[in-house]
């Protein structure tokens, strides 16, 4: 037969099928997609599923060979329901048409099931009372798990109006000097690995969002004037490319999060005010003169605090033994953070100290913290441990410093292996802290199997498994 | 012309069904359905409302100043440089303006401020962010030079710049910002987006005479601009020099930028056409006045002085 024009995929999927002359379909079928042969909304005349027919059978005659009345929902629908779902037939060569013959539906196999059987006949032998407590305590089960389990908890976590996690964006400067000033070995690959994937795993849970930025060292950075300043640039991009961030979090690639229970929120933010010091004079390792006393300044930019507000705080960083520390630090989108961003990287100032200025960005920032009155005022500090704890090595071998050292029964936050790309084992150190962080966080379920079945099995026959 | 097939009908329509509730659950009826959907409405706007109130994402964080005044009057003197008369008329000079409109001045003198070793022209920016703090409410800052005089008293200085529609209409878009370089002053800028007004000679930006707007980018402004290692730099035209750096380099300073034609606040006692003083500009100045070589400044203004006090007797 010929055809008026070249077929075309129909709408339920499959191709049309274009052998009209051949009666029987079923036999000589050109389709491709199981779906459109099996749909009930198929009608051409040869071709009937069993279940329309099964239907036309009860019901067209008038006489339905079973009680309509007094029926469930479940009774009443589950044929049409059935139907309409879609199956795979796990037989193709011999199709069931005709007689339908009793249980031999897909469903069929429920009604077999003694444990089915029972709980519908003990479902409707409890009292109204009973089953609408039922369904009240399946309804907050249900909420339960919706909100805290399902995958929409990932949505209501980031939104504005629920847990907020859309205004936070984690940076993670990652490819540090990749292949160009030296190469990459498998250390260094595996660094890389786990820290993008502890971040990837807190922002999923948390509903934040996370940039990975390369920082790997580039022709337009390697200019005399202006090496490895990137840290400013990528921020900037990033306020740029989430527009309802209102925090952004610089992480350096040798950090891990150690709680990944911990929120931003309620670890940081939820009461800002609280939780930093605005007075240098606090901890000062810089030794600077804080605050200003120029007569020229208003009292606000003479006061130690600034205005003291939780809402002028636009920047968010913590001190190290050495001053102030960027490898983990928070900014906030403000008019503010654009005119840091945009100062902080001086011709003139660079000119006259890039070779004092090793730490590069940190040193920079020293440089304004203390000249201008205007940095001072939005800026605060987080004690160190609560967003960037130290391993031992850094600040002091012994690693006992409370003030900057991890502490385990704290349960800090974010560990910070900062400088252990000189004389130490970066690798080693982040593996440690990974290991500590999975072991810190076991669910209840792994504490029980290795706190007590293991070590009683350990007690009794004397040998160490691993459950 | 031919189409596609018709869609094949069957010959067998399918039998009636018995009528159903479209609800498919039996013990939601229509009637509960509807004061379901309306509760669930009501909570969920109650939840909306709520998270909105309590969303402080849009309050304001700093607060604009009142304007009392409107403007402060910033001159730097320095009696031992230009003598104590010259010194006095261009206080009377300053008052008898700033009375006539309501505004407040301040004179601070050239050795206020510590300067560490660089030219005593810094003095100017510590002297604005004084003011700042001086005068927590005026509504803008002027500072006008010392070897300048206020020629015209009838037009408030808002009335002859710093209206928005007037700023926006006279300031002068995409000119190089100092001359011959890449860096161009904005040309979607409106006069309510300006904080600081300026004007161009000859040279470049010209410092003798600038508006900077009250708020948190002014302070912004001044104490950047007086940043130490801007003053250990050693410009050759020191403030000046490191004004002009820090627009061609910092969009968050250019772009609240206004370079206005430079008679409208800053004639010049000889110069073109653009920049010369002519009878009815409002300032003139004469820039340079005092330095080595060059006859001082009481000297240069000397002919001015009578203008201006007869100008301001009469109106």
């Amino acid at each position: 037969m010929p055809l008026s024009r070249s077929p075309s995929p129909i709408p339920g999927g499959g191709w049309p099928s274009h052998d009209l002359d051949h009666p029987d379909h079923s036999t000589k079928d050109n389709r491709t997609s199981p779906a459109s042969r099996w749909s009930p909304a198929s009608n051409s005349p040869g071709f009937v599923p069993w279940e329309s027919a099964a239907i036309r059978k009860t019901e067209g005659k008038g006489y339905p060979s079973f009680s309509t009345q007094n029926r469930s929902f479940f009774q009443k629908h589950m044929r049409r329901i059935s139907s309409s779902l879609p199956r795979f037939n796990h037989n193709r060569h011999t199709p069931h048409f005709g007689k339908e013959k009793p249980g031999r539906g897909p469903w069929s196999v429920l009604y077999k099931l003694p444990m089915v059987g029972r709980i519908r006949a003990g479902w409707s032998r409890r009292s109204r009372r009973t089953r609408s407590f039922l369904f009240f305590l399946f309804i907050i089960l249900a909420s339960l798990y919706i909100f805290y389990h399902s995958p929409m908890a990932y949505h209501w976590r980031r939104s504005a109006s629920f847990g907020g996690g859309e205004k936070f964006v984690i940076v993670l400067g990652a490819n540090v000097e990749g292949g160009v000033m030296e190469w990459k070995g498998a250390r260094e690959w595996a660094i890389e690995r786990d820290s993008i994937r502890n971040k990837k795993r807190y922002v999923a849970r948390w509903g934040y969002d996370l940039e990975i930025v390369d920082m790997r060292t580039k022709k337009r950075y390697a200019h005399e004037w202006r090496q490895s300043w990137e840290k400013v640039d990528h921020i900037r991009k990033t306020l740029r490319k989430y527009p309802k961030a209102e925090w952004v979090w610089w992480l350096d690639l040798n950090t891990l999060v150690m709680e990944p229970s911990y929120s931003l929120q309620t670890h940081i933010f939820d009461n800002l005010a609280d939780k930093v010091y605005r007075d240098i004079n606090e901890y000062n390792p810089l030794n600077l003169t804080h605050p200003f006393t120029e007569a020229y300044l208003d009292s606000e930019a003479r006061s130690p605090v600034g205005d003291g507000k939780e809402e002028s705080i636009n920047l968010l960083l913590t001190q190290d033994c050495m001053g102030l520390n960027l490898g983990s630090f928070f900014v906030r989108r403000s008019a503010w953070s654009d005119r840091l961003l945009d100062m902080w990287w001086d011709p003139v100032a660079y000119e006259q100290k890039h070779m004092q200025w090793n730490r590069k960005e940190q040193d920079a920032l020293e440089q304004m913290y203390s000249s201008q009155p205007w940095i001072r005022q939005h800026t605060a500090f987080l004690p160190q441990r609560m967003i960037n704890s130290f391993p031992p090595g850094a600040c002091g071998e012994s690693g006992d410093d409370p003030r900057f050292h991890y502490q385990r029964e704290d349960r800090d936050f974010v560990i910070n292996t900062a400088g252990c790309e000189v004389g130490r084992d970066c690798w080693g150190e982040i593996y440690h802290y990974r290991e500590l962080s999975y072991y810190l966080n076991r669910s209840l379920w792994e504490r029980f199997k290795e706190d007590l079945v293991a070590v009683i099995w350990f007690k009794l026959t004397g040998k160490k498994v691993k459950l | 012309m031919h189409f596609a097939y018709p869609s094949r009908k069957s010959s067998n329509p399918p039998p009636f069904r018995p009528r159903q509730s479209r609800i498919p659950i039996p013990t939601l009826r229509k009637g509960r359905l509807k004061s379901i959907a309306v509760i669930a409405t009501i909570i969920i706007g109650s939840f909306w409302i709520i998270s909105k109130l309590f969303d402080s994402r849009d309050a304001p964080l700093f607060r604009r100043p009142s304007g009392n005044p409107p403007v402060v009057l910033v001159t730097v003197l320095d009696e031992r440089k230009h003598g104590m008369g010259h010194s006095q008329s261009i206080r009377e000079n300053r008052e008898q303006y700033a009375k006539r409109h309501g505004y407040e001045t301040m004179f601070v003198h050239a050795g206020d401020y510590e300067l560490e070793e660089t030219a005593g022209s810094w003095a100017r920016t510590p002297a604005m962010r004084h003011a700042l703090t001086n005068f927590p409410e005026c509504r803008y800052v002027w500072f006008l030079d010392q070897d300048a005089y206020i020629m015209e008293p009838a037009k408030s200085l808002e009335e002859r710049l710093l209206e928005p529609d007037l700023l926006g209409k006279i300031m002068r878009r995409d000119i190089s910002v100092v001359p011959n370089s890449i860096i161009k002053t904005f040309s979607h800028l409106k006069g309510g987006d300006i904080e600081l007004v300026l004007t161009q000679d000859f040279e470049g930006l010209s410092t003798g005479s600038l508006v900077v707007r009250n708020g948190e980018w002014a302070k912004f402004f001044l104490e950047t601009w007086f940043d130490p290692l801007y003053r250990s730099y050693k410009f050759r035209k020191a403030e000046e020099h490191a004004l002009e750096h820090m627009v061609q380099w910092h969009p968050t300073i250019l772009s609240k930028l206004a370079v206005v034609p430079q008679r409208t606040i800053n004639s010049y006692i000889k110069g073109n056409e653009e920049e010369g003083f002519q009878e009815g500009d409002f300032v003139v100045r004469a820039a340079g006045c005092g330095r080595e070589g060059a006859p001082s400044c009481e000297e240069q203004l000397s002919k001015y002085r009578a203008t201006w006090q007869q100008a301001f007797s009469q109106a």
